[in-house]
């Protein structure tokens, strides 16, 4: 089957995955709604201020909208990340770029932003620029001449990452101290209602992210050959670099500030795709997109009703199956590349 | 021509009230707070505000409280909405409240910003004072319709401090430090109620003068200021001894004068750090550690 | 004949962090290369090839002088425009490399449609012929890190081919394979110029390939052109003992006839 056909056949499959989680999503919940209440909701038949549309409609898609698209955010700069690096272990929360887009937005609601759509725009462009700030310092430590030494790329992110989450609680401690358990708390990862307005800012950002680099999926792929022959083909290596680079920053950046840092997303989905269609960014970018939200909707709604009616943080999911993941890349597939 | 206008202007004015008798309020962090004029579904997020409405005797107009939310024991037979810092708004939302009380300090801002887009009337609490704590209950008062009995709980609660007051008076202050938790030392400062309640109860808080509420401080200028008396806060609940405070460590410090008297202490947090009618049970606790002479 | 590539005057050094002594240059080099004929660049490891290389394709710029492939300066060409011209065929496939054959010989089109998202039929099919050509066509599906030394080469190859380039590029091919390797190796550039009038340009330090498969040889020392010209004018004794500065035998391949140079072996003493 050519490349095409069965990206069309993976992402008929993925989106029937995501309408079903998501309808599990909208029908499951603390709020023991009936799955006839939930569905006259959806169909706009309940009066507006029946509970079962507030809960439906103002609470649950919402969410379901955001965890869509965060997980898929994060997902499709997972594969940015590991393509740039060449490899497999490198993710935004890995490298310590999540840390600092949170840091990012630590700040940005010090100085007082944060309430209306502007405002959030204005977070997110500082969240953006703390994962510029975070990545371009993991990229910095780690370059050796040819290119990227990889222990000292995933050290680097570890050091990052705790050196913006200490930044964040020092900074949080100094400016109002009854304040940082809630910053601990979104700091593990939460999702939670966004507001239409920002869902549409969220997701414009998110597309543009996307679309930047699935323009730049073919070149990732040459980048395997190496810099130099890349570039002996044609591409424009640097540029290239930079493009993705911006491209999955700005994805994390934008994840963060509407839905706080969430890890391991862009570690264990691009992973489980490649299983099944290989290398080729091509497939993976746009898969990841919507494998992503896939991943992230099931555990969020895992999160939202395990322990109900107390919520658990989503991130604590995602690193409950992300970290051993990582442990087994460790020692499988990285050992093999040596 | 007039009588006409006139007469549209009340019809205006009538069509624009509020359809159910509403009330404008201003909760106690300065905010107007619109809400119907007696709300029957009040759900707490504030384990204190939960103990008072009890108090008062207006339990069947609460619908949700938290896990936190432990007294009086009849408060189980009301749904819990979650913990204090991740309630789960679609269980709120179920339980159809026309009133939510939240504080700043232990339910998050992105809590309240998420009632308020749901156009659910949220009133803020905080009490760090004595005299905020009373005028916590009259407000209470106020929007669960108990506005007779506050008074009454407020005047009784005022009097067992004061009593406590008198029996301490004659005797010097000893010096005291409270250890809310041991490592990293967190103590009671300025803008805490328990440096007030150490300031009644007749002793003098080494930690009173710094930080906000509960700064961390440092062993060692907590043994320069050789405290007299060492209250070792307890948090262990019925449930697990987890929290409960362990003497050794503090015995090793053996220049410490409450050390060398063999005035070391543990007190049931949950005493101390409501500001609910119990801060006179939670007050003379304090007192007969820090004055077993004047209750004799 | 034409001058497909010509390097006029050209010279280069690499930027050096500062305090550092003035480290290679690439001096004043000239010369060019024919369509159609096997040119071979050799000389010691840091005499310049590898920088040549790099000048011809663009990853360095030249200081002074200019690089013309075609008549035209390189400076002026696009980089897909190049690659459309050039073909390189690197040492090694650098690892992790987690393609397949297929894949790594259709990334071989990418300068024939560089806007294009996926490759299309015409590219599949010359894809194809390049796999056919190199004899990888029943390896399409392996991944690249399945295969042995000789497989490898061979693919690297065929994408290199796929490129449809008017110069092929080797650069050291057969400095890690076997003995039977670099005889298949040595045949297939011999074949691809004699049927397809593939100009092939041979960087290498295996004066024993640059000899048997090259009509001209370029020798290199310290960043200069030592000698120019047909294998047996420039693989003489004198002049290779001066630029890698050591005792060689030159003698004749009695099958080829071509000039087959050796080091003069030390013989241990009480040896003889």
């Amino acid at each position: 089957m050519s490349a095409s056909g069965r990206l069309a056949l993976a992402l008929g499959v993925l989106g029937l995955a995501l309408l079903v989680v998501a309808a599990l999503a909208l029908f499951v919940g603390s709020a023991g709604l009936s799955p006839r209440a939930v569905a006259r909701a959806l169909a706009g038949q309940a009066s507006a201020d029946s509970v079962e549309s507030v809960v439906t409609l103002q609470l649950r898609l919402p969410r379901v909208a955001a965890a869509a698209l965060a997980g898929g955010a994060l997902a499709v700069a997972g594969v940015a990340f590991q393509g740039l690096t060449r490899n497999p272990l490198a993710e935004p929360s890995v490298l310590g770029v999540s840390s600092g887009a949170a840091f990012g937005v630590v700040l940005a609601q010090v100085f007082g932003l944060g309430l209306s759509v502007l405002q959030a725009l204005g977070v997110a462009v500082f969240a953006f620029a703390g994962a510029l700030l975070a990545a371009g310092a993991v990229y910095l430590i780690a370059r050796v001449p040819g290119g990227l030494s990889v222990p000292t790329l995933l050290l680097a992110g570890v050091i990052v990452g705790i050196f913006f989450t200490s930044a964040i609680t020092v900074l949080i401690s100094v400016v109002d101290f009854n304040r940082l358990g809630g910053v601990v708390h979104w700091l593990l990862g939460n999702l939670a209602p966004i507001p239409p307005g920002s869902l549409a800012l969220f997701a414009l950002l998110a597309l543009v992210g996307f679309g930047l680099i699935l323009r730049s999926a073919r070149e990732l792929n040459l980048l395997a050959l190496g810099e130099e022959a890349a570039t002996q083909l044609g591409v424009d290596a640097a540029r290239l670099k930079q493009r993705v680079f911006v491209a999955a920053a700005l994805l994390t950046g934008t994840v963060v500030a509407f839905t706080g840092p969430i890890g391991f997303v862009g570690l264990v989905v691009p992973h489980m795709l490649r299983g099944v269609l290989g290398q080729d960014n091509r497939l993976l970018v746009p898969a990841a997109l919507v494998a992503g939200g896939v991943f992230l909707l099931a555990a969020d709604t895992l999160a939202r009703n395990v322990v109900a009616p107390a919520e658990l943080s989503v991130g604590v999911i995602t690193s409950f199956c992300g970290a051993p993941f990582f442990v087994y890349l460790l020692r499988t597939r990285y050992r093999a590349s040596l | 021509m007039s009588r006409a206008f006139a007469a549209g202007a009340v019809l205006l004015a009538a069509l624009m009230a509020s359809p159910a008798a509403a009330l404008t309020l201003r909760d106690m962090l300065g905010r107007d707070v619109t809400l119907p004029a007696s709300p029957e579904r009040i759900v707490s997020l504030v384990p204190s505000v939960t103990e008072i409405v009890f108090s008062l005797g207006a339990s069947e107009r609460l619908v949700g409280r938290t896990d936190f939310c432990d007294y009086p024991a009849a408060v189980k037979a009301t749904p819990s909405v979650g913990g204090m810092v991740n309630p789960s708004l679609e269980t709120l939302v179920s339980l159809r409240p026309d009133l939510v009380v939240a504080t700043d300090e232990g339910n998050r801002e992105e809590t309240v910003r998420q009632l308020e887009r749901l156009r659910i009337p949220t009133y803020l609490v905080h009490a760090n004072r004595i005299a905020e704590t009373v005028d916590l209950i009259t407000r209470v008062g106020e929007l669960t319709g108990r506005q007779a009995e506050a008074p009454r709980l407020a005047a009784e609660m005022l009097r067992r401090i004061d009593a406590v007051r008198r029996a301490v008076a004659r005797f010097p202050r000893p010096r005291v430090l409270y250890v809310l938790w041991p490592d990293p030392l967190i103590v009671p400062g300025r803008a805490s109620m328990l440096t007030e309640l150490i300031d009644v109860a007749g002793g003098a808080s080494i930690t009173a003068a710094d930080g906000d509420a509960y700064p961390r401080f440092s062993l060692e200028a907590a043994v320069a200021r050789a405290p007299e008396v060492i209250i070792l806060a307890d948090h262990s609940t019925g449930a697990s001894t987890a929290g409960r405070p362990s003497p050794e460590k503090w015995q090793q410090l053996a220049s410490v004068p409450a050390i060398r008297a063999g005035r070391l202490h543990s007190a049931d947090l949950s005493l101390l750090h409501r500001y609910g009618p119990r801060v006179p049970e939670g007050l003379e606790m304090l007192a007969r550690i820090i004055h077993p002479e004047a209750f004799r | 004949m034409s001058a497909l590539v010509e390097f006029d005057d050209v010279a280069f050094s690499y930027p050096l962090p500062a305090g550092r002594q003035a480290g290679f240059t690439l001096a004043g080099v000239s010369f060019a290369i024919a369509a159609g004929e096997v040119f071979g660049v050799i000389g010691p490891n840091s005499a310049g090839k590898t920088t040549l290389l790099r000048l011809l394709t663009r990853v360095v710029v030249a200081d002074r002088g200019e690089v013309r492939v075609d008549g035209r300066p390189i400076g002026r060409l696009a980089h897909t425009e190049l690659a459309r011209q050039i073909a390189v065929v690197p040492q090694d496939m650098p690892r992790p490399f987690p393609f397949s054959v297929e894949q790594l010989v259709l990334m071989g089109r990418y300068p024939h449609a560089p806007g294009r998202f996926f490759e299309s039929e015409a590219d599949r099919t010359q894809a194809a012929a390049a796999m056919e050509a190199t004899g990888v066509r029943h390896l399409a599906a392996l991944p690249l890190e399945q295969l042995s030394g000789g497989e490898r080469q061979r693919a690297m190859l065929a994408r290199a081919l796929a490129q449809q380039p008017r110069l092929l590029v080797l650069d050291e091919p057969t400095s890690h394979l076997d003995l039977r390797y670099q005889a298949e190796t040595a045949a297939l550039l011999q074949q691809m110029n004699a049927e397809r009038g593939m100009t092939v340009l041979l960087v290498s330090h295996d004066l024993h390939l640059a000899a048997a498969v090259c009509d001209r040889l370029l020798l290199l020392g310290g960043g200069r052109v030592a000698r120019l010209g047909p294998p047996a004018e420039v693989l003489q004794r004198e002049v290779l003992e001066s630029v890698f500065d050591c005792a060689v035998v030159v003698e004749v391949n009695p099958t080829s006839g071509r000039p087959a140079v050796q080091v003069a072996w030390p013989v241990p003493a009480g040896r003889r």
